[in-house]
């Protein structure tokens, strides 16, 4: 290799060490050109001051790209954004019931884990004693299926590998399975918007995943969006600390404490922890709502914000997050009514929405599409010595 | 924002695509020469001030050729960008004229 071949292939590395990939695409050539001009003609390696301002002139690209969003298919980047953010988000909000319930009244078996009955340590088991067929046990499956964090961690994994006709057909057939086993039960579906805002989530899923096929696959498409990572970073910090906190404030219960206090309905007679003992504050002080709820509220409008203000194609992903909880909150109103509606009206209030999601992924599926796109990564034409 | 004064380099860079389009190798020569070697703009700096420019809508590209197996992408002055150019010259010439005025009054006040 020459000297001249050499620092090309330096310059290169450090072009692609600095600068977002995106910029690249249009400017490799044109800046190793300029860069190979201006070097000295016994220049074998690039100099300090030049690899710095490489450096320093990349960053000022990437923020200016990151507040612009330089994006030539947003809507394809914010699909492919939301195919990785939504199943986090589920894990996320599964992860917040399991450490917030499990701290304050015990984890439970790993059977109640399964099935998404936290804070109900020995349900699973007390249920399928009563009766192993009957319409407990068989919620137990459609809990599972919903409220369990198993589903939802596939789901991340499929999701952040970018295995995505898996992720899709995965995402797809747990709301159709959960709402099979339901009608074949007779259960009513309307009474439970949080059970609804994770189907619509996984129908959803199933869309997004199908609508962008060219866009960056899997964890790739958080790699440039460090936003949109923050954003997510500042949920689990949240999270963490709303279940976290929990302990602080009282001991973690016994069964047998669980099972006397929900005998008794004597909330006030849980345990208090260090910080309740320390400041005084009871069971349902001030103090409470301000480290649990409120740093939730506080932490979701931090994210929130962040998502608002950095980008173009973050706007859009958070505003294709938002559908599956606008949805539930439409189901929230309606299971509001006095007295509620009929069974069947229930049923089709809540599933009518999942079926329109659905059946666009599967129209989406079907479109013919052309091959290529300019988000699809694309190979330089000469990348050894010229 | 058209009220800001240019920096010194970014005003050396319009200059540089003031008569025709250039290339960024071009713009680099021509704004060290232009500055008698005082301002080097670097590849990096280069670029990543070309990048503003053009999303500021005060430079655009205007063509693309390959010589000895290189890129060239030449830039050129928007209409945008030759506006903002002459109300700098004209800022820097009012501005210019008036120090200059007021130094020759200060050189008579002197003297008397």
């Amino acid at each position: 290799m020459t000297a001249a071949g050499g620092l090309e292939q330096a310059y290169r590395r450090l072009l692609r060490r600095y600068y977002p990939p995106l910029y690249l695409r249009r400017h490799e050539e044109e800046i190793l050109g300029v860069l190979m001009a201006a070097a000295n003609p016994e220049q074998r390696r690039p100099g300090g001051r030049e690899s710095l301002d490489l450096l320093w002139s990349a960053l000022k690209i990437r923020i200016r790209m990151i507040l612009r969003g330089t994006d030539s298919q947003p809507w394809a980047a914010a699909l492919a954004l939301t195919g990785v953010l939504l199943p986090l988000l589920m894990l996320l909000l599964k992860l917040t019931l399991f450490l917030d319930r499990g701290a304050r009244y015990g984890f439970g078996t790993p059977a109640d884990l399964l099935i998404g009955a936290y804070g109900e340590p020995g349900r699973y088991a007390m249920d399928f004693r009563l009766n192993p067929y009957s319409i407990a046990v068989t919620s137990h499956v459609t809990g599972a299926l919903t409220a369990g964090p198993v589903p939802a961690l596939i789901l991340a994994a499929l999701a952040l590998m970018g295995w995505r006709r898996a992720a899709a057909v995965f995402a797809a057939l747990v709301p159709l399975a959960y709402l099979g086993i339901s009608l074949a039960s007779g259960s009513i579906l309307v009474a439970a918007p949080r059970v609804a805002v994770t189907l619509y989530a996984y129908g959803l899923e199933a869309l997004v995943l199908l609508a962008a096929p060219n866009a960056p696959r899997g964890w790739r498409a958080l790699r440039w969006r460090p936003s949109a990572l923050l954003a997510v970073a500042t949920v689990a910090a949240g999270v963490g600390m709303n279940g976290g906190l929990w302990p602080l404030f009282h001991r973690p219960l016994t069964p047998a404490a669980f099972a006397r206090i929900v005998n008794r309905y004597q909330l006030g007679s849980i345990p208090h922890g260090f910080i309740d003992r320390l400041f005084g504050v009871g069971l349902n002080g001030w103090g409470n709502w301000l480290l649990y709820q409120g740093t939730l509220v506080a932490v979701v409008a931090v994210a929130l914000t962040i998502m608002l203000v950095s980008s173009p194609v973050n706007r859009r992903a958070l505003a294709l997050l938002v559908v599956p909880f606008a949805l539930g909150f439409v189901i929230y109103l309606f299971s509001l009514i006095n007295p509620p509606l009929p069974g069947p009206g229930g049923n089709a209030l809540t599933i009518l929405p999942l079926l329109v999601i659905l059946l666009t992924a599967m129209a989406l599926r079907l479109v013919p599409r052309s091959p290529a796109s300019p988000d699809a990564p694309s190979h330089p034409a000469t990348p050894g010595d010229v | 924002m058209s009220d800001r004064p240019l920096q010194e380099p970014t005003f050396l860079l319009l200059t540089s695509l003031a008569e025709g389009p250039q290339h960024g190798y071009g713009i680099m020569t021509d704004v060290e020469r232009m500055s008698d070697g005082r301002v080097r703009l670097r590849a990096g700096t280069l670029y990543a001030a070309l990048d503003r420019l053009v999303t500021e809508g005060l430079v655009e590209e205007d063509r693309e050729e390959v010589v000895e197996g290189r890129l060239r992408r030449y830039y050129r002055l928007t209409p945008h960008g030759g506006d903002r150019l002459a109300a700098e010259v004209a800022r820097l010439q009012h501005n210019a004229a008036l120090a200059a005025k007021r130094l020759r009054g200060r050189v008579i006040g002197g003297l008397a």
